[in-house]
C-alpha cells in the first residue's frame, strides 16, 4: 500500500489501487468522519483510511459493528455539517438499507457518500446483487466510474453534489474497479482542522414518519427532478465516436456510424477494447451517472440510430431505461443486449465475452479464435490440483472444527448451519461439512428454524465478528425461546477474513488506538444463555469432551472457542520479539497415518516423496501444535528441544522469552527480524 | 515498444505477487508510462491461487488481459503459471520459479492413496513448453545468494525486466523497488533483483 501516495502533498501521478484514490480524493475534498465495516472487494478503503489515521488529527475514524450503523455514523455528522464517508460491499448494503430510504427522505447536510461495491461472478460474496436499484429505488443520485482517476474525480465531485441538493451520494462500483490499480493525478491535498459544529445553530430536524415522511417524499422527488436536468449536461456522461482506428469527439455536423454502444463501469473499458480489436466504427455513450438516467441524453443518442447495443453486467438495467426511451424516439431500433440474448445476466464479462458479442451483431471475424485456444490450455492445465483457499497454518478453526466433527462422530446427526467468516470454509476441505450458509448472522435463525422441523440437533457456528455485526438478534431469539440449538462462537479476535481488523470484542480500534473490548462472554450472561462452554482452541483433544457435553445439552448452549486469529497472532508475536518454533516429524516414528494430513490438512505438512512419511515445512508452520496431539505415534514435536526447551508450543512471546534465554541462538534471532522486513 | 505490453503475474498466497506487481506500477509511475492492472483480493492470504493482470502502453484499456494475449507469464511457482496459461500468447514468454509448491490438497488426494504421487515439475514445465518459450529461474537459491531467502519475487521482477520487450528501464525499477520495500531490506532486494536479470541474460 502506497501511504506516500496516499499522503503526499506533492500534485504528481500515482500507481494506485481503486480503493486507495477513494481515500486520497476523500482527503483531498476534506472528508471528517468515515465509518466501514469490511468486506471484500471494498476493504482496503477501510485498511487505508486506517493507516492514514494516526498521521491526521483531523479526521474521525470507526470500524463499525456493520454497515447499517457505519451509515447511520456518517449521516450523523453530515446532519450536524461535516463531510463523511462509509463504503460497504453489496450485501452490506442491504444491512444498511434500512437506514439508507429513511436518510434519502430526510436529506443531510455535509457532504456525504456511500460506496455500493458489488461483485459479479460472486468472487467473495454470496449473491450476485445489482446494487444499481438502489439508487433508483431510494430515489438517491448514483455514480458509476470505470477508473481508479475516475474514481478520484466522481468522489471529489460527489461531495460538492451531495451539498448541493443534500442528499447522500451513492457512488457504485464492481470487484474489477475496486481492484484495478492505475496512473491517478494527486489533486491540492489542503485539510482543514477538526472543529466541532455547533448543533444549536444548526438544528433541523431530520425525521421521517407520517406527514412528516408524506412531505419529504414530495421534497425527494423534486430533488431528483432537478438533479437529473443537471446531471443531464455533465461531463460524466460522455458520447463518443470510435471511428475505426481511435476513440474521438464527434465534430459539428458528422454523421457516423448508425449503429451504437452503451456501457458503463468496467464494461466501458471491455467495449471500448473490443471496438479497437474489430476495427469497427461506432458511436459509444459512457454514462458515469446511473441515477437518475439521464433520458435525453440517451434519446439524443439512439433517435438516428439503427442499432444499439448496451453492454452492462447483472440486470438489463440500463437496458430497460433504453427501451422505455427508444419507445418514444425511436421505435423501430434494434436494442440488442439481454432481451435479444446476446448477453448473459450471469458472472462477469471481460473484453473476449464482449468482442464475441460485438463481432456476432456487426458480422465481423473474430480476431483471435479464443475458443481453440482455451481448449489446448485446459488441457495441459488439466494435470494440475487445485488449489482451494483454505485455513492458514496455525488456524484455530481448524482445530475447533476438527474437534466438533469427533464430537458428534457422525456428521449425519447433526444440522450445522454455518454463517460467514473464514469458518465458512467448513464447507470446503478436508471437513466438506455444512448445511447451510446464508448471510451474516443467519446461522442462529437458520437454526431457530431448522430445530423445529429436523429430527436431528442443530449446531450453528458464528465468528465474533459476525456476533456483533447481526448474530446478537438471533441468540436473544434462541434464549427468549429455549431453542434448542448449540452455537460455536469462533473468538479468534478479530474480524480475520478481510485481514484482521478489529471488532468490538478486540481491546483496539481504527487505526490501533485504544478501544473498550466488550466481553463475547458478560454478553451471553447477560442475553440469558445458562449454559456457556469455554475452550481454548488447539486444545483439540480435550475439546471433544467439552463440545459434546454442550451439544448434550437441552436448550440454548454456546461454546465460546477463544483463540486469536494465526496470522494476527503470530504478526503481533514477531513484532514484540517473538520467533516461530515449528514442529517437525520424527522420521523414525511416522507410521504414515496421515492422521496429520486426511483430517487436518495444514498447508505446512506434505509427504516427503523419498520416503512416503509426512514432513512439515519449518517456513509455514507456526508451532501451533495441534498436529502433534493428533498423531497417534507421537511422531511429532516441537523443535523447541533444540534450544533446551520442552515439546510444546512456544506461541506467547514471554514464554518464548524464557525458550531463547535458555540457548535460543543469535543467528535464529536475526532470521525473525529478515523474516519482519520482507514481509 | 509493443503496445500494450501485457502481463501475467502468479503465484501463491503469501509469496509476494501484489508487491511484484506494485513494484512494476511504481516503475511505470515514474517513467511516466500508462500501467492498468486486475488483482483479486480477498482470499489471497490463506494459500490459495493469485493472480494479477498488468498492462502497460498507451493503448491499455481494460484491467484484464484477455485470453491468449499475454506476452509474458512470471510466475512464482510453476503450477500456477500453468493454470493461467490460457493467457499466454503464442509464442509469449513464461518465466517461472523452479520450486513447487504443492497444494494440501494434492496432499490428501496423496494421503488418501486417490493419486499416486505429487505432480512432477518435468510435468509442469513440459505442458508450459506447448504453449511458449520458458525461463527457468531458481529464484531461492538467488535470493539465498542475495542474502535474504525472502526476496524470491524482487529476483523474479530481475528476470522479467531483462526481456528485450520488457517497457521500463532496469533503472526505473530499481528505483521503485528502493522506494517500496522496507528501508532493511533494500540491499538485498537490489541484489536480488540484479541476480534476476544475470540469470536471464546468460
Amino acid at each position: 500500500m502506497a501511504l506516500k501516495d496516499v499522503m503526499d502533498t506533492e500534485e504528481r501521478d500515482a500507481y494506485m489501487l481503486t480503493n486507495e484514490a477513494v481515500v486520497r480524493a476523500a482527503l483531498e475534498a476534506d472528508v471528517k468522519v468515515v465509518s466501514f465495516y469490511p468486506g471484500s472487494p471494498q476493504t482496503e478503503i477501510l485498511d487505508t483510511f486506517e493507516k492514514v489515521l494516526p498521521h491526521m488529527d483531523d479526521l474521525r475514524m470507526e470500524i463499525a459493528t456493520n454497515e447499517k450503523v457505519a451509515l447511520e455514523t456518517v449521516a450523523g455528522a453530515s446532519m450536524v455539517g461535516m463531510r463523511s464517508l462509509t463504503s460497504m460491499k453489496s450485501v452490506g448494503t442491504n444491512v444498511a438499507s434500512d437506514a439508507l430510504y429513511s436518510l434519502a427522505y430526510t436529506g443531510v447536510k455535509g457532504g456525504c457518500l456511500c460506496l455500493i461495491a458489488d461483485d459479479p461472478h460472486c468472487h467473495s460474496s454470496q449473491s450476485e446483487q445489482d446494487g444499481r436499484w438502489f439508487g433508483y429505488t431510494s430515489y438517491l443520485p448514483m455514480l458509476e466510474p470505470s477508473t481508479p482517476q475516475e474514481m478520484a474525480d466522481m468522489v471529489r465531485y460527489a461531495f460538492d453534489l451531495s451539498e448541493e441538493f443534500g442528499t447522500i451520494v451513492l457512488i457504485r462500483t464492481t470487484t474489477r474497479v475496486n481492484h484495478q490499480s492505475s496512473i491517478v493525478r494527486l489533486g491540492p491535498l489542503n485539510r482543514t482542522p477538526f472543529e466541532e459544529i455547533s448543533w444549536k445553530e444548526n438544528r433541523r430536524p431530520y425525521i421521517t414518519v407520517g406527514e412528516a415522511a408524506r412531505q419529504a417524499k414530495a421534497v425527494l422527488m423534486d430533488k431528483i427532478e432537478r438533479m437529473k436536468r443537471e446531471l443531464e449536461g455533465s461531463d460524466l456522461n460522455r458520447i463518443v465516436l470510435f471511428d475505426g482506428s481511435e476513440l474521438r469527439e464527434i465534430e459539428g455536423n458528422e454523421e457516423g456510424p448508425s449503429i451504437g454502444l452503451i456501457s458503463a463501469g468496467p464494461c466501458y473499458l471491455y467495449s471500448i477494447e473490443s471496438l479497437m480489436k474489430l476495427g469497427t466504427p461506432m458511436k459509444v455513450m459512457k454514462l458515469g451517472v446511473i441515477n437518475p438516467i439521464p433520458e435525453r441524453l440517451v434519446g439524443e443518442f439512439i433517435k438516428d440510430l439503427d442499432r444499439v447495443i448496451i453492454v452492462e453486467e447483472l440486470f438489463p438495467y440500463i437496458e430497460g431505461f433504453v427501451k422505455g426511451i427508444a419507445k418514444d424516439v425511436n421505435p423501430d431500433i434494434e436494442i440488442i443486449g439481454k432481451g435479444s440474448g446476446h448477453f448473459s445476466e450471469a458472472l462477469e464479462y471481460n473484453v473476449p465475452i464482449v468482442t464475441r458479442a460485438i463481432a456476432g451483431v456487426t458480422g465481423l471475424d473474430l480476431p483471435f479464435d479464443h475458443e481453440a485456444h482455451l481448449e489446448k490450455a485446459g488441457e495441459l492445465a488439466s494435470i494440475l490440483p487445485a488449489r482451494l483457499p483454505l485455513f492458514c497454518a496455525g488456524c484455530p478453526h481448524r482445530a475447533t472444527l476438527w474437534s466438533l466433527q469427533r464430537a458428534i462422530r457422525d456428521k449425519e446427526n447433526l444440522f450445522l448451519a454455518n454463517d460467514i467468516g473464514c469458518y465458512s470454509m467448513a464447507c470446503l476441505e478436508p471437513m466438506s461439512w455444512s448445511d447451510s450458509l446464508i448471510c451474516m448472522g443467519a446461522s442462529m435463525g437458520i437454526g431457530a428454524g431448522a430445530q423445529y422441523a429436523a429430527k436431528e440437533k442443530v449446531v450453528a457456528l458464528m465468528g465474533d465478528s459476525t456476533l456483533f455485526h447481526a448474530g446478537l438478534p438471533g441468540i436473544a431469539n434462541a434464549v427468549h425461546n429455549n431453542d434448542d440449538i448449540t452455537l460455536v462462537i469462533l473468538d479468534n479476535a478479530v474480524t480475520a477474513m478481510t485481514g484482521q481488523q478489529s471488532h468490538p470484542a478486540n481491546p483496539k480500534g481504527a487505526g490501533g488506538f485504544d478501544a473498550r473490548k466488550i466481553d463475547i462472554e458478560g454478553v451471553l450472561k447477560g442475553l440469558g444463555v445458562e449454559k456457556i462452554v469455554n475452550i481454548s482452541s488447539y486444545d483439540a483433544i480435550a475439546n471433544i469432551r467439552k463440545v459434546k457435553e454442550a451439544i448434550d445439552h437441552d436448550g440454548p448452549a454456546v461454546i465460546i472457542s477463544h483463540q486469536e486469529c494465526a496470522l494476527y497472532h503470530f504478526r503481533n508475536y514477531r513484532h514484540r520479539g517473538g520467533k516461530i518454533v515449528p514442529f517437525r516429524v520424527d522420521k523414525e516414528k511416522c507410521e504414515k497415518a496421515y492422521n496429520c494430513i486426511r483430517d487436518f490438512m495444514c498447508p505446512a505438512i506434505s509427504i516427503d516423496e523419498v520416503d512416503g512419511k509426512a514432513q512439515i515445512d519449518p517456513e509455514i508452520c507456526v508451532g501451533c501444535g495441534v498436529c502433534a496431539r493428533l498423531c497417534g505415534y507421537k511422531a511429532i514435536g516441537s523443535t523447541a528441544v533444540d534450544m533446551g526447551g520442552e515439546d510444546r508450543p512456544y506461541i506467547e512471546v514471554d514464554d518464548y522469552m524464557e525458550l531463547a534465554k535458555g540457548g535460543g541462538s543469535q543467528t535464529e534471532k536475526e532470521e525473525g527480524v529478515q523474516k519482519e522486513v520482507s514481509e | 515498444m509493443k503496445d500494450p505490453f501485457n502481463m501475467i503475474t502468479c503465484g501463491v498466497g503469501g509469496q509476494g505477487v501484489v508487491r511484484m506487481s506494485n513494484v512494476i506500477g511504481e516503475a511505470c509511475a515514474r517513467t511516466g508510462l500508462n500501467v492498468l492492472s486486475g488483482e483479486l483480493h480477498g482470499l489471497s492470504q490463506r494459500s490459495g491461487s493469485v493472480v494479477i493482470h498488468q498492462r502497460i502502453g498507451k493503448r491499455a484499456i481494460s484491467p484484464l488481459v484477455p485470453y491468449g494475449e499475454a506476452d509474458v507469464i512470471l510466475a512464482l511457482e510453476p503450477m500456477e503459471a500453468l493454470r493461467y496459461i490460457h493467457f499466454l500468447r503464442p509464442g509469449g514468454t513464461v518465466i517461472t520459479n523452479t520450486a513447487l509448491t504443492h497444494p494440501p490438497g494434492e496432499t490428501s488426494e496423496l494421503a488418501r492413496k486417490e493419486i499416486d504421487g505429487y505432480v512432477s515439475y518435468d510435468e509442469v514445465v513440459q505442458n508450459i513448453r506447448e504453449m511458449g518459450d520458458l525461463i527457468e529461474i531458481d529464484a531461492l537459491d538467488l535470493a539465498i545468494e542475495a542474502g535474504n531467502a525472502l526476496v524470491v519475487n524482487t529476483v523474479m521482477v530481475g528476470a522479467m525486466t531483462a526481456l528485450p520487450d520488457f517497457p521500463v528501464e532496469a533503472e526505473e525499477v530499481r528505483k521503485a523497488i528502493e522506494v517500496s520495500v522496507p528501508k532493511g531490506a533494500v540491499d538485498a532486494n537490489l541484489k536480488g533483483f540484479d541476480l534476476g536479470i544475470k540469470a536471464v541474460n546468460e
